[in-house]
């Protein structure tokens, strides 16, 4: 039911003191509205509570922002669209000019603000997990003065804050010390922009030498609250970033956080999700890559580039048995980086059909296996399986090894399940998972159509074939 | 629902709309699209969803692209705004509305008028846009008709002639 506008009172006072004055005279009475992107949504679907409302939208001392030398002082009246603008906050917080580039259209970032984002509080904005690895802290202004405190600490529970009814968000502060760090930001939604995040992540790092010097990680969408997850940067801070330390991180993020179940999401996919984004920035982290590991890249493809095409495609089938792609991928060097020949693979994948497909499903082991098996069914893979292959699909598969026996047990069974019903093997991405996380995939994978269950174990492949490409670049 | 308080009591909001002086009496709440559209007759302004999410009641106010739906028409005293009506000069018409006739760029026409509007801000900002970026700067305006490449098609052409305003 739409509001009735005559039962609504509004004032627009101008100047910050006449605003704070006006909320200390009859506090809880009045709403501060800014651009109004919450407040009239609630009000145009008749659930706005409030009757009177102030109008902050443009006041001076709310829209401005300060670079000192120690800080960048955002007026919570800024918007999204003057974030972007700004260059410090290009320059040195990305995570939340990205987090404004993701929010709404260009009309809701020019009326959206900073303040409003964080007094609506709702776990979901996207600008928030930003403002948490940041070290954020606000300063809150009323007639009684004014006063400071940690954003982490401000929001209490699900949309709750500990925002007085007399007081005002008047700037958020963010410490100007992040520069040298790796970031990372990525939202996962039903789209990748105009929509509301199922999950999304704000994470900064810094390595030394492999080792992690300091990491910083907040997400949302994954509890009443954004939220940072101490827990994991605690498991990670101080370590070797290798494989192992990836998983564990993955595991204490996915029991750190409370995901619910809602109109956008479920708590289980979020709670993967979650776990997915958490290894995924603790990858890039570690694949900024030193100078010698870039000089190696460089060597591994300068010395491929000149290999005979044979030689070629032998270099590289550990990674892919399809001949077909061996083929291509032979055929597009040379290659001078890490994504050129990434993207080449992908491209090569693309225009491969069904049959050159099931030639690199068959160098794959069994999950739970080590060396490939042929089915009585199939004929016996075209090429034999390289011992670097073999390598590899331990590495990918060391979780399973680690499994209990009753995980095995059911694996080797549905594997047999599997088998029975798509006359090949299970190909799955194992790289990271456990033994109960592919054991759920094989059982939900059981329930599809040949058809969709043939592209599915090929888009599959595809990410073996990505990882293992990545690996052979190290040399 | 209909009873009205004495809480609520009309005043007087003066702005430009399309360079004219207006002055309306309006409840401060009321919202600018229902301003333009029912006292000042200007129906160029179209309502889709009421919340801020399709962007056919865009304007312009102070030069920035908004949602005419989430602004209350107090927060409009002493702007200038600009609406679809404002961007022809008499039967001559803009060069972004012919550009969208040529290229077919609208077609049941209810979110034509943001669309233009959300490319003219965007051309003002940038005169010579990149694909990419007249899709960003037409992301918050939603058309369920044309599947948008004819409207990306329009603001290019328009962009071409080398005029934004």
């Amino acid at each position: 039911m739409r509001a009735n506008p005559s039962e609504f009172e509004m004032v627009a006072p101008g100047s910050l003191h006449a605003i704070v004055s006006l909320l200390a005279n009859e506090p809880d009475v009045w709403v501060p509205i800014a651009g109004g992107t919450d407040v009239m949504v609630q009000y145009a679907a008749g659930k706005l509570p409030a009757r009177k409302l102030v109008s902050i939208w443009n006041v001076p001392e709310l829209r401005r922002i300060e670079v000192t030398a120690g800080e960048l002082r955002i007026g919570a009246g800024c918007t999204y669209t003057d974030l972007r603008r700004h260059d410090t906050v290009g320059s040195e917080f990305s995570l939340l000019e990205r987090a404004a580039r993701w929010t709404g259209g260009v009309a809701n970032q020019n009326r959206g603000t900073i303040g409003g984002n964080i007094v609506n509080a709702s776990p979901a904005a996207d600008s928030l997990p930003a403002l948490l690895v940041y070290d954020a802290e606000l300063i809150l202004v009323s007639v009684r003065g004014e006063r400071r405190l940690p954003y982490v600490e401000f929001h209490i529970g699900y949309k709750k804050t500990l925002l007085a009814p007399d007081e005002l968000i008047q700037a958020v502060c963010l410490p100007r010390r992040f520069s040298g760090y790796f970031c990372h930001a990525r939202k996962v939604a039903a789209r990748s922009a105009q929509a509301i995040s199922k999950v999304c992540i704000a994470a900064l790092g810094r390595l030394a030498d492999g080792v992690v010097e300091d990491v910083r990680i907040a997400l949302g969408s994954v509890a009443p609250v954004p939220l940072r997850l101490t827990e994991t940067e605690q498991t990670v801070r101080g370590r070797v970033l290798d494989s192992e330390l990836m998983l564990l991180a993955r595991k204490v993020a996915t029991a750190e956080i409370r995901p619910i179940d809602d109109i956008r999401s479920t708590a289980r996919y979020r709670a993967a999700v979650a776990g997915n984004l958490v290894a995924e920035f603790l990858n890039r982290l570690n694949s900024q890559q030193t100078g010698a590991q870039r000089e190696t890249v460089t060597n591994v493809l300068e010395r491929w580039n000149r290999l005979p095409i044979d030689e070629a495609m032998s270099a590289i089938l550990p990674c892919c048995a399809s001949k077909a792609w061996l083929q291509g991928m032979v055929a597009r060097r040379p290659f001078t980086d890490e994504s050129a020949l990434l993207a080449a693979s992908n491209e090569t994948w693309r225009h491969l059909t069904p049959s050159d497909w099931m030639e690199a499903f068959q160098n794959h082991p069994r999950i739970g296996e080590s060396h490939p098996s042929s089915l009585e069914t199939q004929s016996p893979p075209i090429v034999s399986s390289p011992d670097q292959s073999v390598e590899w699909s331990a590495q990918e598969q060391r979780e399973v090894a680690d499994a209990d026996a009753v995980v095995k047990i059911a694996l080797a069974g549905a594997n047999r399940e599997y088998e029975r019903r798509f006359n090949r093997i299970f190909i799955v991405c194992a790289t990271g998972k456990t033994a109960l996380e592919i054991l759920e995939m094989l059982r939900a994978r059981l329930n599809n159509d040949a058809e969709t269950e043939l592209h599915e174990a090929a888009e599959q492949q595809r990410q073996i074939t990505a990882i293992r490409l990545r690996k052979w670049l190290q040399g | 629902m209909t009873e009205s308080r004495e809480s609520g009591a009309k005043g007087e909001i003066s702005f430009a709309v399309n360079g004219q002086s207006k002055t309306v009496l309006a409840y401060p709440m009321e919202r600018l699209l229902d301003v333009l559209r029912q006292q000042l007759q200007l129906t160029g302004t179209k309502e889709g969803c009421g919340e801020g999410e399709c962007g056919s009641c865009s304007v312009l106010m102070d030069g920035i692209l908004v949602n005419s739906c989430l602004i209350p028409v107090l927060q409009a005293n002493g702007s200038s705004v600009i609406t679809i009506e404002g961007l022809a000069a008499g039967e001559t018409l803009h060069v972004l509305q012919d550009a969208f006739l040529k290229c077919g760029g609208a077609q049941c026409g209810i979110c034509t008028p943001g669309m233009i509007l959300a490319a003219f801000h965007l051309l003002n900002g940038k005169p010579a846009p990149t694909m990419e970026e007249i899709r960003e700067g037409l992301s918050g305006n939603l058309c369920r008709c044309t599947g948008y490449s004819q409207i990306v098609e329009a603001v290019a052409e328009a962009a071409g002639c080398g005029t934004s305003a």
